[in-house]
């Protein structure tokens, strides 16, 4: 490794959250201070330590129907704070704490806090139903022209052939599938805040009415109101925090024809980002003791399982069946918060990140998985892929 | 089978060429003067040889589908469900794959590696959208084998814990 890994100047110092559930009676903006002041406080810090500030997205995706981030610089007016970094992004979000992790590696900033606010529960609920993605648009913009005219209304749509796709080349079945819903929801009931804590059984799953095939409804994650946010700290500030987390490596690649009907393969979607990442630490899949995995539908987890090498392309499926291997106590304990697909889509993984922040630092609770010192995390929208190694800290 | 509940396409100076063969029923992409590549959609640049001297052009013959999906959920108010979503290739046209509805058989016929026929309907806003037509009998399979395993990067795999 001939290159200075920049990552490793930054750690993850504090993770964050408002309340969470399918709809909480609280607007947007005052669950985005909930969460900032949570994870600032998290850290062992004060408004006044923090000069960046970022949310995902920025721009005028901000704010779409379910989307609550509020207004970066109201924000920080309303902390009356100075900045001196900022970033609202939507492009370039492998993981949430990329940038960030750039701006205090180089020096730009100190502590920053990124945070991404949910209502899509709520938004959900006022529109009658999950709305049709892009609906409020009279016209379907850019990519989204060769999409929604079609009758791709939801990402369920753009999605679901390629997991047809996967299912057709390797043979995996929903019976096997279904496993990591059902996994997930057990360790969900042991989290108090998931949004679905009631078990879940593989006959539950195989009977849920279909959304768009091979995709049911339980293999969608959970629309939630909810907010997170995370503070990056240069490493070199760590005597003055609570209880960093090391970032060991992190990536993110964009190979294939950036596009959801184009690309070429979405099941090889997180591999390029998975060998980036690989190949800048010594540790190996093995060494992995709890991963966090993207999981906005079922057929995600199982790319990312084989793209992180956790197992081989096309077992993703005989390695969740039964669910042992998975489970809190297996050999690989998954999305061990519940994931968005019980927990609720936090999106964009900020949820996985501040579980594998929680489980580095033995602040699980029941889910604990006991000695956690090496977490995976992983993110993907489409194309846009990330992926990370956290460790506990050692000083 | 109604598809023109939904939302319609912005039309640009990059796809207006498209939308308007639309109307008339026929697919245009984009062929390369240089390396005669087609690609999809158009860009105004050969995504082979990144000439710039393209020009829109009909293609015609047979398409494949390479994965498709049936959808059960109505998105929208007056949504007509299910209907069936196709990802379709070229075998002649390689470079090039175009998203649509399926029309010609249930939806829950369709089948990877079916073969359909290009053709258009009319979709929302009065724009004619892609609506392929399933020619073959259902039941045609992919011809392709199945893939075998690709090697990960050095070390990547999980190995078993001692
Ligand atoms: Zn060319």
């Amino acid at each position: 490794m001939g290159t200075e890994l920049l990552e490793r100047r930054a750690v993850i110092s504090g993770v964050g959250q408002s309340e969470i559930g399918r709809q909480i009676d609280r607007s947007g903006f005052q669950l985005t201070l909930d969460a900032v002041l949570a994870a600032i406080a998290d850290a062992g810090l004060t408004v006044d330590d923090i000069d960046g500030l970022a949310m995902f997205p920025g721009g005028g995706k901000a704010n779409l129907p379910g989307y609550a981030n509020g207004n970066l610089y109201e924000i920080q007016d309303a902390l009356r704070m100075t900045t001196r970094w900022r970033q609202g992004i939507v492009e370039g979000m492998c993981l949430p704490f990329y940038g960030p992790a750039m701006a205090v590696a180089t020096g730009e900033a100190r502590h920053v806090v990124i945070w991404r606010t949910v209502k899509e529960g709520s938004a959900a609920r006022n529109a009658g139903g999950r709305p049709a993605y892009g609906s409020t648009n009279p016209v379907a913009e850019g990519p989204l022209a060769w999409l929604l005219p079609v009758g791709a209304l939801s990402p369920v749509l753009q999605i679901a052939p390629y997991a047809a796709r996967y299912q057709h080349e390797y043979g995996v079945t929903r019976e096997q599938l279904g496993w990591i819903p059902v996994t997930q929801r057990a360790h969900a009931a042991l989290n108090p805040d998931a949004v679905y804590r009631t078990p879940l059984s593989l006959d539950d799953y195989l009977a849920a009415r279909m959304i768009s095939t091979p995709i049911c409804l339980y293999d969608c994650d959970v629309p939630a109101d909810g907010a997170t946010a995370i503070v990056i700290s240069a490493a070199d500030t760590a005597a003055g925090l609570r209880a960093p987390v090391s970032i060991e490596a992190m990536a993110g690649v964009v190979d294939g024809r950036p596009s959801w009907e184009q690309w070429e393969d979405m099941g090889r979607v997180g591999y390029a980002t998975a060998a980036a990442m690989w190949n800048r630490t010594q540790l190996r899949p093995a060494d992995v003791d709890v991963a966090q995995l993207y999981d906005g539908f079922t057929i995600e987890v199982v790319w990312w399982l084989e793209a992180m090498g956790f197992c081989e392309p096309g077992e993703a499926g005989a390695f969740v069946e039964g669910g042992q291997r998975i489970a809190l106590d297996g050999e690989l304990p998954l999305n061990t918060w519940g994931g968005q697909l019980s927990g609720g889509r936090l999106h964009a993984a900020f949820g996985h990140v501040a579980e594998a922040v929680r489980q580095l630092r033995g602040e699980a609770g029941a889910r604990q998985v006991a000695g956690a010192q090496v977490a995976a995390v992983t993110s993907v929208g489409g194309y846009e892929a990330g992926a990370a190694l956290l460790t506990a800290w050692s000083g | 089978m109604d598809a023109t509940v939904g939302i319609p396409p912005a039309v640009t100076a990059e796809t207006e060429a498209f939308w308007t063969a639309a109307g008339q029923g026929r697919l245009l992409v984009e062929r390369c003067s240089a390396c005669a590549a087609r690609s999809f959609p158009p860009y105004g640049i050969c995504r082979v040889c990144r000439s710039r001297d393209v020009a829109p052009v009909e293609i015609t013959g047979e398409g494949r589908i390479y994965s498709l999906t049936v959808n059960h959920q109505r998105w929208m108010p007056g949504l007509e469900v299910p209907y069936a979503l196709v990802l379709v290739e070229f075998p002649d046209h390689p470079g090039v794959r175009v998203f649509g509805r399926l029309r010609g058989c249930p939806p829950q016929e369709a089948v990877i590696g079916m073969t359909v026929d290009i053709g258009f309907e009319p979709g929302p806003g009065g724009q004619a959208i892609p609506s392929f037509v399933a020619r073959v009998p259902a039941g045609t399979v992919d011809p392709r084998p199945r893939r075998a395993p690709v090697s990960q990067p050095a070390g990547a795999r999980r190995q078993e814990r001692g």
